[in-house]
């Protein structure tokens, strides 16, 4: 039989060494080990997405492994949920991977609390990138991420559904008018069997480029909000005489179809939202052509059009191995062969030198084609969202179907997102 | 749906102050029973409408799944989403997360009952100094939700570098960490006869043997119940091994199951429902199996014949 007493005084005394043992550990944390080929250094890499993204992925890794034999590379991956759940655990307890793929929304919260190495340290070509882009990876003059690819805002329609109404197709030169008239035209010709589009006015990054295109910031440089109250019921007043009618899919129908979205479930003719979605809404909706425009603008010379990272490369502040972290980023967001890989399923490339290599086909032309189309429009991408600012959207997305449903008007709906907004940023200052 | 609710609820109300088996005609009686049927059938149809819809599902092409289709029925039935679901994911095969999900659960089994039933014995059985108190914190830390011990609990696990192994996993299991089934056995152990382990005693028994020979036997349906239970939580487990594990090679069914869904590109919605249907087949023959221990192991805390 076990002795009870003794039994416990083991297992205290070995809890304790283990401490111990652990807080030694912590002391050999030099910056930037390096490897050689006989003696390859390994980093972990981990990135969200689906089964295509793993097998590309793996790919790239082997490339880069064959190009620099003196660094493994150690590739993980989970959903986008997941992702997020496991990177808070890890950040609280010390242990983020080595070089991770990063989501705009959470830069500043992850970057703000000194959990990313500022890349502007380590040795990351950035020549090839736009001047307006590199911005959004950066928080105070460091330089936390780096954009692999860039989406833009788009105008989505589908070319047979219209021909098949007798409908002209859109040019994407048109003021809110005229989408509006070209909304309601949509559902009076098909007599409600096709709604025109979803409620565009709840869509934060469409409000967004509203504001852009009219010279107002949605944040201020200290993270406050740069809009009034009068904006935002002008920007939710766009659509109140569509709501209701055959224009506009009802946000019932739209939470009826979830998780797909009205347009890919063929219920609507156009989608206001980024051009990376391209695959997936072809995929959805068995269509077989799509085709992008520019979105409304009233001020035909401000369409305040930008390019998002779709993604970034980060790396983790306490990683042990800077200089492979720096050359695993570079050459996942530099080099043409890695453009090639992925083609636009991250978006398309950021760097010229990749995108340059890269031939891009089908769709995924379409998509390299409209983000030249609008090159001449394009002004400086804003700068990562607050802190919080996933929350923030989340809200406007509820309050405007709120809006939408009928149980709010716009005073009150403008009301509730303000006391929203406003609260989580006092609590995040 | 009411309508056909209605007669079968109020039937039995009206009939009970003068209800008298020999004064209905077998005619009412028959039809009476007709109606409880259907109304049964409809109300499990309903209940079973969502398993149904994810077993058409399976079979149907990805642009048949969701959207504002809820039939059952398509036209295009075919086996091409569990060919994909069987395919892997990102070069780890289906066949691996079945055996790494399979691993979890015996483990979670075999540790639970292995360290479950001999801390409830201590608990049930022997009068050690301090018992109340000991058996007062297992009890607390059920109230404890376990979001709260996430984060000092992984740190503890990383510290000691056993973070991407089973470990953090299945230690817990062996070290009785679920108070739920101590709880459990504490309550059935209590529920035996005291007079049964005071005659081994006299002749001549120690804990191990009482243990061993007498209280073991004594509680298979416990036992059997702390195994499904066991089984299926750990089967079903999502956020311990998304916390624990980083080696796609070592993911368990639940975390592949996530990566056919992916909100920044297409999602396979056939392929993962697919691989759910195949997922859920184990737990629904574990749980055919054993489904009459369940409530036993549960209701039962007195001896059985």
């Amino acid at each position: 039989m076990i002795n009870r007493r003794h039994f416990l005084t083991t297992v205290a005394v070995g809890t304790a060494s283990a401490g111990v043992l652990a807080a030694c550990g912590n002391g050999a944390s030099s910056s930037g080990e390096t490897g050689s080929a006989e003696n390859p250094v390994t980093i972990n890499y981990t990135w969200w997405g689906n089964d295509d993204r793993a097998e590309r992925t793996r790919k790239a890794i082997a490339l880069f492994e064959s190009k620099n034999p003196d660094i493994k590379v150690n590739g993980n991956f989970t959903d986008f949920a997941g992702y997020w759940q496991k990177r808070a655990t890890e950040a609280a307890g010390g242990g983020l991977p080595d070089v991770m793929q990063w989501d705009l929304s959470y830069l500043r919260d992850y970057g703000q609390r000194n959990q990313l190495l500022d890349l502007s340290t380590v040795n990351i070509n950035t020549d090839a990138f736009e001047k307006s882009l590199l911005p959004s990876g950066q928080i105070r003059g460091k330089t936390y991420g780096i954009p692999t690819s860039t989406n833009a805002f788009a105008v989505y329609y589908d070319p047979a559904k219209l021909a098949s109404l007798g409908i002209a197709e859109p040019t994407g030169k048109w003021t809110y008018k005229e989408y509006n008239d070209f909304l309601t035209e949509v559902g009076t010709k098909s007599n409600g069997a096709l709604f025109g589009g979803t409620d565009y006015t709840g869509v934060w990054w469409m409000f967004n480029i509203w504001l852009r295109q009219n010279n107002i910031e949605a944040f201020t440089e200290d993270g406050k909000l740069g809009f009034s109250k009068d904006d935002l019921k002008k920007w939710w007043n766009f659509t109140a005489e569509l709501r209701g009618t055959p224009a506009i899919a009802s946000e019932e129908r739209v939470t009826q179809l979830a998780p797909k979205s009205a347009f890919g479930s063929n219920v609507t003719a156009t989608e206001v939202t980024w051009d990376n979605f391209m695959a997936g809404y072809l995929a959805d909706s068995g269509a077989k052509e799509l085709k992008l425009v520019p979105v409304p603008s009233d001020d035909p010379d401000n369409l305040g059009l930008f390019l998002k990272p779709s993604m970034l490369m980060v790396a983790s502040a306490k990683t042990k191995y800077k200089d492979a972290a720096a050359r695993f980023i570079d050459f996942m967001v530099n080099d043409p062969e890695v453009g090639q890989i992925f083609k636009t399923s991250r978006g398309v490339p950021a760097s010229k030198t990749q995108r340059d290599g890269t031939t891009f086909e089908g769709t995924d032309k379409l998509v390299v084609d409209y983000e030249k189309s609008i090159e001449q429009y394009l002004k400086d991408a804003p700068e990562p969202p607050i802190v919080g600012f996933g929350t923030l959207e989340a809200s406007f997305k509820r309050i405007s179907s709120d809006l939408n449903y009928g149980k709010l008007d716009i005073n009150a709906a403008t009301d509730a997102w303000f006391k929203e907004a406003e609260d989580l940023i006092k609590q995040n200052a | 749906m009411t309508t056909m609710a209605t007669p079968t609820q109020s039937a039995p109300d009206a009939n009970v102050p003068v209800y008298n088996p020999k004064s209905e005609s077998v005619g009412a009686k028959r039809a009476k029973s007709v109606a409880f049927h259907a109304a049964a059938l409809i109300l499990t149809a309903i209940v079973l409408y969502p398993g149904l819809w994810m077993v058409a599902s399976a079979f149907k092409p990805n642009s048949e799944i969701g959207g504002a289709n809820t039939s059952l029925w398509s036209n295009n039935f075919s086996f091409d989403n569990f060919v994909t679901a069987m395919e892997g994911i990102g070069g780890v095969s289906t066949m691996q997360f079945f055996t790494n999900s399979l691993i979890l659960a015996i483990g979670a089994v075999v540790g639970t009952i292995l360290s479950a039933s001999v801390s409830a014995y201590a608990f049930a059985r022997i009068n050690f100094p301090g018992r109340g108190i000991f058996f007062g914190m297992m009890i607390a830390t059920l109230l404890l939700p376990f979001h709260v011990v996430i984060i000092p609990q992984y740190i503890i696990f990383q510290q000691l570098g056993l973070v991407d192994t089973y470990i953090p996993l299945l230690i817990g299991k062996f070290l009785a960490a679920d108070a739920f089934f101590v709880f459990l056995m504490v309550q059935f152990m209590r529920g035996l006869p005291a007079e049964l382990d005071e005659a081994a005693r006299i002749d001549g028994a120690g804990h191990a043997r009482i243990f061993g020979s007498i209280m073991l036997p004594l509680m298979k349906p416990a036992l059997i119940s702390t195994s499904i239970f066991s089984f299926i939580w750990s089967w079903n487990d999502f956020l311990g091994p998304l916390l624990y594990l980083n080696t796609p090679e070592k993911y368990p069914l639940p975390l592949a199951l996530r990566l056919f869904v992916d909100q920044t590109q297409s999602s396979d919605y056939g392929a993962m429902i697919a691989m759910s249907v195949l997922a859920l087949l184990p737990v629904l023959i574990f749980f055919l199996i054993f489904q009459r221990y369940i409530v036993e192991g549960v209701s039962t805390q007195g001896l059985k014949g």
